[in-house]
This record gives C-alpha cells, sequence and structure tokens, in this order.
C-alpha cells in the first residue's frame, strides 16, 4: 500500500476546444491518516495526510486548496477550468510530513 | 454540465425534472438555492469552535443563504467516505469571481474541513470531493467573493459510521 503513496492522476475531457470550461478530475494515493486511529496491537498511526494542493495553468496560479485529515483516503478533487490557453496543467499536493507529488496534464485544443 | 449550469442561472426551478434518477435530492437543493437571505431555517452554531472559525473567516458580515448548492447525501452510511459536490451560480469574472469555498462540519474533530482558493481562471465554481464525517451533523458550505459577499448552503447528513476514529 504505502509504495502507491502519491502516485496521481489528473484526467480532463479528450477534446477541448478554446474558452471551454472543462471538468478536472484528479485523484492521489495517500492514507489521509488523521491520528485518531491505533494499529491492531494498539500503537497510535500518526497523522499523515495531504495539507495543500496547488494547481497551476501555463505560468499562474489558479487555485489553492488547504485541506485537513478530515479528506477522505486517496483524495479526489474535481473543480472546472476554463481553457483559453494551450499548456501544461500541474497540480502539487503536500502532505503534513513534507512530501510533494506532482503530475501534470497538458491542455491542448482540438482541431475544429 | 455546462449546458446545465446556464440552464440552472436562466430559470432555475424548472430543470430538476431534467436531472433523472437524482431529481427530487437536486430540487431541494435548487429551492434552497433559489431561498430567501438567511433566516429561521439556517442551522444553530453549535459550539464555540465552529463559531471562531466563522468569526475569522467572516469576521461580523452576514451570512447569506443562496448562491451555493451543497450535494451530499441524505444519509451516510459510511462515514469515511461521503461525496459533496459544492457549486455556485456566482460569476468568475475578472472583476468579481468567489475567491474561497470553506467546507466546515459542525461536529467533526476539526471543523474547518477544507478550504479552496480560487480564481476566475476556473471559470466556474463546481468542486467535488469525498470526506470523513464523525457523526450526525449539519454541514456548511460558504463562499466569499473577492467583494466580500458571503453565501452559503446547508446540508444536514446521518452518519451512521463513525469515519474518524
Amino acid at each position: 500500500m504505502s509504495a502507491g503513496i502519491g502516485e496521481a492522476r489528473i484526467r480532463v475531457p479528450d477534446r477541448i476546444s478554446r474558452g471551454d470550461v472543462i471538468l478536472v478530475n484528479a485523484i492521489i494515493s495517500h492514507p489521509m491518516d488523521t491520528g485518531f486511529f491505533r494499529t491492531a496491537e494498539g500503537n497510535p498511526i500518526p497523522a499523515y495526510f495531504i495539507s495543500t494542493v496547488v494547481v497551476t495553468y501555463g505560468a499562474e496560479e489558479i487555485a489553492r486548496f488547504d485541506w485537513t485529515s478530515g479528506i477522505s483516503r486517496d483524495p479526489v478533487v474535481s473543480f472546472t477550468l476554463r481553457a483559453d490557453k494551450e499548456g501544461p496543467l500541474t497540480m502539487v499536493w503536500t502532505d503534513n510530513k513534507g512530501g510533494t507529488f506532482k503530475q501534470s496534464v497538458n491542455i491542448a485544443f482540438t482541431a475544429a | 454540465m455546462l449546458a446545465r449550469r446556464s440552464f440552472l442561472q436562466s430559470c432555475g426551478l424548472a430543470v430538476a425534472a431534467l436531472l433523472g434518477s437524482g431529481a427530487i435530492f437536486r430540487s431541494e437543493r435548487l429551492l434552497a438555492w433559489a431561498g430567501a437571505a438567511g433566516g429561521p431555517e439556517d442551522p444553530e452554531v453549535p459550539n464555540e469552535e465552529v463559531a471562531r472559525i466563522l468569526k475569522n473567516l467572516f469576521g461580523n458580515r452576514p451570512i447569506r443563504k443562496g448562491h451555493v448548492s451543497l450535494d451530499m447525501p441524505a444519509v451516510a452510511e459510511d462515514g469515511r467516505v461521503v461525496p459533496v459536490i459544492i457549486e455556485s451560480d456566482l460569476p468568475m469574472r475578472p472583476d468579481q469571481h468567489v475567491k474561497g469555498v470553506h467546507l466546515i462540519v459542525d461536529h467533526n474533530p476539526d471543523p474547518h474541513l477544507a478550504a479552496f482558493h480560487l480564481t476566475p481562471a476556473l471559470g466556474s465554481v463546481s468542486i467535488s470531493t469525498r470526506i470523513k464525517m464523525k457523526r450526525t451533523t449539519w454541514v456548511r458550505a460558504i463562499v466569499e467573493t473577492s467583494t466580500g459577499e458571503v453565501w452559503a448552503d446547508y446540508a444536514r447528513v446521518l452518519v451512521t459510521l463513525n469515519g474518524c476514529g
């Protein structure tokens, strides 16, 4: 399980025209431990969760999410994007232990 | 989805019939969306912590009900994974936009569960995710605009399996 921590995917529509407001779906593998649980042996499981997500489009930061361990394991998030230029859409997830995980998808327009 | 949004903006309630299996739930949400500005139906602030969160975020500005739709199941059988959809019909233009969306779960250990800081580049406000819930409680989706307005929607969710430990 832990081997997959930080594996992330971003999904956007196959066909995008300039000016479309598209739906972006993202998922990252992460345990999102609250710190309230214990192992079967009774040892506390420390809090371990994604605390910040930064979204950039081209060179511009367009969104930033502040999360707590109240987001479910393997966090999903979707949001919209006005596709007004071609370029990378990048997301960087940072966890409370300093781990950072990055994924990008290229926004390119379909020829009419 | 976008066709639906513009339709919502133009004629509100009539769209409910088009939404298939979710129609009843959606129509309740839409009524809330179109509803009056604040008032007796708003959930009471349950404790000092939530009061402090609201005060820190919004000061003394009124939190009015409207322009926001918080979609959650009425019953969450597994509190570890509860879907949330937050939408708003407020504009996302450079001169006027939603700059923050706050998700507050009254009776969770950490009630201010998430904040989504947005810019006009998103084109609209339509955010979905999945959250953990400890027990039955009100959930608040509160948005703040670049002009300082604060709008909200609320959902009461019955939780049968504690998802927070």
